[in-house]
C-alpha cells in the first residue's frame, strides 16, 4: 500500500524532471533539426553598412507575433550578391528562415534572389503551419532589402545623368 | 457560392449541423434552425472547403456567430429556458451549465466592454466564478456536470488572461469588430519605428549590466503607458484602424519589455 502510494507521488515529479533536465530533446521534438540547426548556429549574423551605395537593406516586421527582422545585402558591379547579413528579434522559426535565406542569396544574382519564396524557405525547415508567417517574413524581408538596393541604384543613376546634363 | 452548392447541401447541411451543434457548445439544445440565409453566408465566408464534410464539420463552430442571436439556451437538465446570460448554474434545477460560446470574455467576467477596467474587479470577479465553478467542487457529481465545470473553468481562465492585460485586451476588442491582426509582415510599417525598435531590442542584447537593462525596461514601459492611453481615446472615438495600428505598435514593445526581463534574469 504504501509503495503504491509512493508511486504514485514519485511518478509525476519524475516526468516533470525529465521535462526541465532535457529541454533539448523536447525542442528536437517540436522542430525539424534544420530549425534548430540555424537557430543554435545562426548563419551571417550581422550589420553591412546601410549607407554604403552597393548595400540594401531590408526592415519588417510581423505584427501578430512582434518580430523584427533586418536583412542586408552586399552587390557587387556585376550585379551579384557577394554579402548577406541579418539580425532577427523573434522566434526561433523566424530566425531559421533569415539564416537559410542570407546562405541562399549569397552568389545569387538579383534576379535569382527575388525568385525566392516563402514555400521554398518553409518546405527546406519543415516549418509547420502555425509557423509558415516566419518564413513569409524572410521573404518579404529580402524583397524589401532588393528594393532598397534598386532604389539606390536608381537614385545614383539619375545623379549620374543629371550631371552629364 | 450558394447556387452553386444549391438547395440540397443547405438541407444536408441542417441534418448534419444540429448533432454537431450540441457537441461544440457542450450540450445546450438550441430552440431554433439555422435559418437559410445563415447557412449562406457561412459557406460563402468557407467557399473552398464548402463542398466537404470535413471542413463543414470543423467549421461548424463558426457559424455560431450567426445564428445564436435569435435563439434561447436552455438547461441541459431541466430544460428550463434562460432569459439572461450568460447562466453559470440553472436558476431551477441550480445544475452547472455548459458555457455559453456566444457570450463575450467582457460578459463573462460581467465588465464593461471597454478598454479601461478596473482589474481590481475583474480579478475579484473571476476569483468569485472560479470557486463556484471549479472542477474541485464537482468530483461527486455526474461526469457531464465534471465536464462543464472543467470547460466553464477554462474559459474563465482564458477570458481573465485575455482581459487582464492591456495589450490582449485590446487585440481581443478588434477581434471582436471582426478585424483580427493578420499573420505576415506588415507592408504598412513606419521604416523609422521598425529601426527604432531594432535599435532598442541591440540596445537589450548589448546590455552588460543590469542597471543598463532596468533603464531600457523603465523606457519601454513609459512607451507602452503612452500607447495605452492613445489605444483608449482611438477606440473610445471608434476609430478601430487606428486602435489596430497603436496595438501592433504596443505588440512589438510589449517583445522589447519581454526582452528585457530575459536579459536581466541573465544579468543578475
Amino acid at each position: 500500500m504504501a509503495g503504491v502510494l509512493a508511486k504514485k507521488c514519485i511518478t509525476p515529479l519524475v516526468l516533470l524532471h525529465r521535462r526541465l533536465s532535457v529541454p533539448e530533446f523536447i525542442a528536437q521534438c517540436c522542430y525539424h533539426e534544420k530549425v534548430v540547426d540555424h537557430y543554435e548556429n545562426p548563419r551571417n549574423v550581422g550589420s553591412l553598412d546601410k549607407k554604403s551605395k552597393n548595400v540594401g537593406t531590408g526592415l519588417v516586421g510581423a505584427p501578430a507575433c512582434g518580430d523584427v527582422m533586418k536583412l542586408q545585402i552586399e552587390v557587387d558591379d556585376q550585379g551579384k550578391i557577394v554579402d548577406a547579413k541579418f539580425k532577427t528579434f523573434g522566434c526561433g522559426s523566424a530566425i531559421a528562415s533569415s539564416s537559410l535565406v542570407t546562405e541562399w542569396v549569397k552568389g545569387k544574382s538579383l534576379a535569382d534572389a527575388s525568385m525566392i519564396k516563402n514555400t521554398d524557405i518553409a518546405k527546406e525547415l519543415s516549418l509547420p503551419p502555425v509557423k509558415l508567417h516566419c518564413s513569409m517574413l524572410a521573404e518579404d524581408a529580402i524583397k524589401a532589402a532588393l528594393a532598397d538596393y534598386r532604389l539606390k541604384q536608381q537614385a545614383i543613376q539619375q545623379v549620374a545623368v543629371e550631371a552629364i546634363n | 457560392m450558394l447556387s452553386l452548392v444549391g438547395s440540397r447541401s443547405i438541407r444536408w447541411f441542417r441534418t448534419v449541423l444540429p448533432v454537431k451543434y450540441s457537441v461544440v457548445t457542450g450540450g445546450h439544445t438550441y430552440v431554433t434552425q439555422p435559418t437559410e440565409e445563415a447557412i449562406g453566408r457561412h459557406l460563402n465566408s468557407r467557399q473552398p472547403y464548402a463542398g466537404s464534410l470535413f471542413a463543414c464539420r470543423i467549421h461548424a463552430g463558426s457559424f455560431r456567430s450567426y445564428c445564436t442571436a435569435h435563439t434561447k439556451l436552455s438547461c441541459w437538465k431541466c430544460q428550463q429556458t434562460f432569459e439572461e446570460r450568460p447562466v453559470f448554474f440553472c436558476p431551477r434545477c441550480k445544475v452547472v451549465q455548459p458555457p455559453d460560446e456566444s457570450a463575450s470574455h467582457f460578459q463573462i467576467l460581467d465588465s464593461t466592454h471597454s478598454f479601461t477596467l478596473d482589474t481590481q474587479k475583474l480579478q475579484k470577479r473571476y476569483l468569485q466564478l472560479q470557486r463556484s465553478l471549479h472542477p474541485d467542487n464537482f468530483s461527486q457529481c455526474t461526469k457531464e456536470e465534471q465536464q462543464h465545470s472543467e470547460d466553464q473553468s477554462a474559459l474563465l481562465n482564458r477570458a481573465y488572461r485575455t482581459l487582464l492585460k492591456p495589450l490582449t485586451r485590446g487585440l481581443y476588442m478588434l477581434e471582436l469588430e471582426g478585424m483580427p491582426l493578420e499573420e505576415g509582415t506588415d507592408p504598412g510599417a513606419d521604416p523609422g519605428l521598425l529601426m527604432e525598435l531594432m535599435e532598442l531590442n541591440e540596445a537589450v542584447e548589448e546590455a552588460v549590466t543590469p542597471e543598463e537593462a532596468t533603464r531600457i525596461g523603465q523606457d519601454t514601459k513609459v512607451r507602452l503607458k503612452e500607447l495605452t492611453a492613445q489605444i483608449d481615446t482611438a477606440l473610445h472615438r471608434g476609430e478601430h484602424e487606428a486602435a489596430k495600428a497603436l496595438l501592433i505598435q504596443m505588440k512589438y514593445f510589449a517583445n522589447v519589455e519581454e526582452k528585457v526581463k530575459e536579459q536581466l534574469s541573465k544579468l543578475m
